[in-house]
């Protein structure tokens, strides 16, 4: 019934949850799914009720106090019966539709039971089952199984009062467990049968000074054999860069583009909040003198991937090129639907004076202009490409994949940016491979993978570097290249927590997320290219919204990135 | 208007506020001519420390912007103002091709001549009325700019080839903005600053409550008070961006009594007013939770309005 679980539906469920229990700023630790993998709407609803009434950390240690034992799910299952007793009755005065709702939980439990297969039935624990089946059947109005003394012992424990605060709810729980299992939850009691994932939580934090750009590859989190990605492993508490990490990030990506006054501008507004610990680097990639032996060794290893880049590109010209035509034209297409008009005669409007002698002379009242067909692109586009590690089996490819977008939009005449993006060191690090005024995609090639992605830094960022005459009072539209995984070793600052808390999985999600939110906000178009794994499309859905379109091959990129631009465009019409 | 005021004077705004209204409206009858365009609200703004605020910037001679996210009223108050001080209204909604000659009027030719065809605002400005300007960060600050001397102390419009006018003094202009929409732009500081600035406020519980109440005085106490609860709760959803704006929709609510007043079953008319506002079938999924977690999609009318 209730199982630690976070599946495709988990977003579903978690919503229920905060719904119920009236806040949004916490992870659920449990969530109730169906054996269709469907949430369960009423009871998501009572752990969010439990949050909302009750004190759920307290609640939470105690559930966690017999972690690791074997018979843990059963009794969860036992305590969550009670508890669904608890604040059900505290909430149905000001939920009345919740007797509805337990009503109908109820016959979808007799149901489920019907749909159940056999071995499905003897995963199932008989005594849990029998509670189960009582309870329900008493909720929906059918006649209750028969239930032997102890069996009726234990469903009568099971009606936790409504009246019961958390100590109260608490004491009933270890009542419960004691009176029937002669079980107290305690490090000694626990009979285990798995090995506890303590040691994986305690090396969870890393020493970021050791990060180096190519020596975390092959840690064997990744979904498939060459997929490799980044873990946050290691011992110790954040230590902010010093200079000798800004030395590198300069030594290995290159002088940077922006001065220190206006790096240090940029940093007090953006390197707040989650990113509170950040630094920022952008650059064009003008190489600088070092000795830094790490610096040179990356730096030799891009080399030769820019050669691999070139080489990819040589062996694929056809292909590319084609791909280059049939997005121009796609987006061409599209475009034509939403430009600017151009000003045309009319018969009221704005006077053309130099036209105005057609009225007497010639009764030719056309000597007004208006908004007419016509019409010029208003519009530039920036593209930040995914530059870290995780990319490391696809540079070639994501290379191609900017060329072709940046190339097409060319075409058009479209202003276009390319940039890279990734993490070191602390150092958000966004790499401008095409400016808006250079005139050719070369840069493309110098794109290589490496580092973490601390996606709304990054993106919030570039969201700000608009100040170039080439784009001013064009409506920026910003496509993403991206894996839809936010991952960086700078954690989030701690705000008077004792643990830092990692840049990664739903914190970092979130972040991107609001920060995408912001840009938006300002009027900036955000979209994104996703490729990337499965099980990363969640995310991109929280951190993009509608606004984004997933590929698999490169050939899909002129179908998609169109699809994505139409769609940001009508955005554009719409408003 | 004297509906209005009765209202105000309930809700405790002010004396001294609503004296000066009244002082207003004798000094700056409505014309006759003008009388259609005066606004008949349905629905009154609920809200006392808004309205002393909106109040006290109008009767100072001052333009106001009303700011704020989607659903906290913003219309409903401008088009009480209009009513509440007798003023015609001109709406001008703003998108992100308006421009100059849309607001203040452009030229055309009448068969004879070529001649002024006067634009919202140039009306407004001879009328002495009152001009919403409807999502005013819509537009481009460049468009806006022809607006400048008809906002701040010069009080004037000036028509190039045209006559300069000058705003009658009872004119004033009334700007909304939600800085929460795709699309929406900050707005300079120079128009800014020719506005006093009001940031509306959610409206709350009690308030949603009273302006049900009042616009369906039949509505059981019982479904009123889930369903204000229920927008409470899509607001949060919405705060926490978990949803977007589209289903937090209080004119969508509202509608939705309408139609279960009219006999639909109350799931399909929230469906039809909240849950479909949203075009993504995810959060349609997500929005039915937060309804099926309160209502009960098979109320008839006798439900809803018992008696």
């Amino acid at each position: 019934m209730i199982k630690k679980q976070y599946t495709g539906a988990a977003r579903r469920a978690r919503n229920i949850i905060w719904n119920a229990a009236g806040r949004y700023d916490f992870d659920p630790p449990f969530m109730a799914f169906f054996a269709n993998g469907h949430p369960d709407q009423y009871f998501n609803m009572v752990a969010g009720l439990v949050d909302k009434w009750l004190d759920m950390p307290k609640l939470w240690d105690f559930f966690l106090s017999y972690e690791g034992d074997r018979r843990a799910d059963e009794f969860d299952d036992y305590l969550w019966l009670g508890l669904e007793n608890c604040v059900y009755e505290k909430e149905l005065p000001e939920r009345p539709i919740l007797a509805q709702l337990r009503r109908e939980r109820g016959e979808l439990f007799f149901i489920e039971q019907q749909q159940m297969s056999r071995q499905q039935m003897e995963y199932q624990s008989m005594p849990v089952f029998t509670q189960q089946e009582y309870r329900w059947a008493t909720a929906c109005g059918r006649r209750p199984p028969l239930l032997t003394p102890r069996e009726k012992r234990i469903a009568q424990a099971l009606r936790f009062s409504g009246e019961l605060d958390t100590d109260g709810v608490l004491q009933a729980m270890r009542t419960f467990l004691l009176d029937f299992f002669r079980f107290t939850p305690g490090p000694d009691t626990v009979k285990r049968h798995r090995a506890t994932p303590l040691a994986k939580l305690l090396f969870k934090h890393e020493h970021k000074r050791r990060d180096r750009l190519l020596v975390r590859a092959g840690t064997g989190e990744g979904d498939h054999e060459k997929a490799r990605q980044q873990r946050h492993a290691g011992l110790g508490r954040h230590v902010g860069p010093g200079p000798e990490d800004a030395a590198y990030v300069e030594a290995v990506f290159g002088r940077a583009s922006l001065t220190e006054h206006e790096l240090r501008i940029l940093e007090n507004e953006l390197c707040v909040g989650d990113d509170g610990l950040c630094r920022l680097w952008v650059t064009k990639g003008e190489a600088v003198q070092t000795r830094d032996k790490d610096a040179l060794e990356v730096r030799e290893s891009a080399a030769r991937q820019e050669k691999r880049n070139e080489a990819f590109c040589a062996g694929h010209a056809a292909m590319i090129e084609g791909s280059v035509r049939a997005l121009a034209t796609r987006i061409e297409t599209v475009f034509s639907s939403y430009l600017r008009h151009l000003p045309e005669p009319a018969r009221a409007g704005r006077i053309r004076p130099e036209a105005a002698w057609r009225l007497p002379v010639l009764n030719d009242a056309l000597v007004f202009l208006k908004n007419g067909e016509e019409t010029d692109p208003e519009i530039c586009v920036d593209l930040l490409l995914d530059a870290s590690q995780s990319r490391m089996h696809s540079q070639e490819v994501l290379s191609a994949e900017g060329y072709i977008i940046a190339r097409s939009l060319q075409k058009l005449h479209i202003p276009v940016r390319v940039c890279a993006f990734r993490s070191i060191r602390s150092y958000t690090v966004l790499e401008i491979l095409k400016d808006w005024r250079q005139p050719d995609c070369r840069g493309l090639r110098r794109y290589f993978a490496g580092g973490w992605n601390r996606d709304g830094l990054a993106i919030e960022t570039l969201g700000r570097l608009d100040d170039d005459e080439a784009i001013r009072g064009k409506t920026r539209l910003m496509l993403v290249l991206t894996d839809g995984s936010p991952n960086d070793s700078t954690p989030l600052p701690t705000n008077g927590l004792l643990l830092e808390r990692e840049y990664e999985g739903e914190a970092a999600v979130r972040s991107a997320q609001e920060a995408v939110r912001r840009l938006r906000a300002q009027g900036l178009r955000i979209g994104a290219v996703f490729h990337g794994n499965t099980s990363h499309l969640e995310n991109v859905h929280r951190i993009y919204g509608h606004a984004y379109i997933r590929i698999q091959k490169a050939n899909q990129l002129a179908q998609g990135v169109s699809d994505l631009l139409l769609m940001l465009l009508r955005e554009i019409r719409q408003d | 208007m004297s509906d209005l005021y009765t209202f105000l004077e309930a809700e405790g705004v002010d004396k001294a506020l609503l004296a000066g209204v009244k002082t207003f409206r004798e000094k700056y009858p409505t014309e006759a001519e003008n009388a259609p365009r005066v606004p008949d609200p349905e629905y009154y703004y609920y809200g006392k420390k808004t309205w002393e605020l909106a109040l006290a910037a109008i009767l100072a001679g001052k333009n106001l912007l009303l700011a704020g996210p989607k659903a906290t009223g913003k219309n409903v108050l401008c088009e009480n103002l209009g009513a509440l001080f007798g003023r015609p209204v001109w709406n001008v909604s703003f998108h992100i091709n308006t421009d100059a000659a849309y607001l203040v009027g452009t030229d055309t030719y009448d068969g004879h001549k070529v001649s002024f065809r006067p634009g919202p605002i140039w009306l407004c400005a001879a009328k002495g009325g009152f001009g919403v300007l409807d999502e005013i960060n819509m537009a481009k600050n460049e468009a806006l700019a022809v607006l400048h001397a008809a906002l701040d102390f010069r009080r004037s419009l000036d028509v190039p080839g045209y006559e300069k006018i000058d705003l009658r003094p009872e004119t004033r202009f009334i700007a909304t903005m939600n800085y929460g929409y795709a699309g929406t732009r900050d707005l300079n500081e120079a128009l800014t600053s020719r506005f006093a600035v009001l940031d509306m406020p959610v409206i709350t519980e009690d308030n949603l409550q009273k302006l049900i109440a009042r616009r369906y005085p039949g509505i059981s106490p019982k479904i009123r008070d889930q369903l204000v609860r229920l927008y409470g709760e899509l607001e949060r959803k919405a705060e926490s961006a978990e949803i977007s704006d589209a289903a937090l929709d209080l004119r969508g609510l509202l509608d939705a009594i309408a139609l279960m007043e009219q006999g639909l079953r109350s799931g399909d008319a929230l469906d039809m007013c909240i849950v479909n506002k949203s075009f993504d079938a995810y959060e349609r999924g997500l929005i039915r939770d937060v309804i099926a977690a309160r209502v009960p999609a098979d109320l008839t009318r006798a439900d809803v309005f018992p008696t």
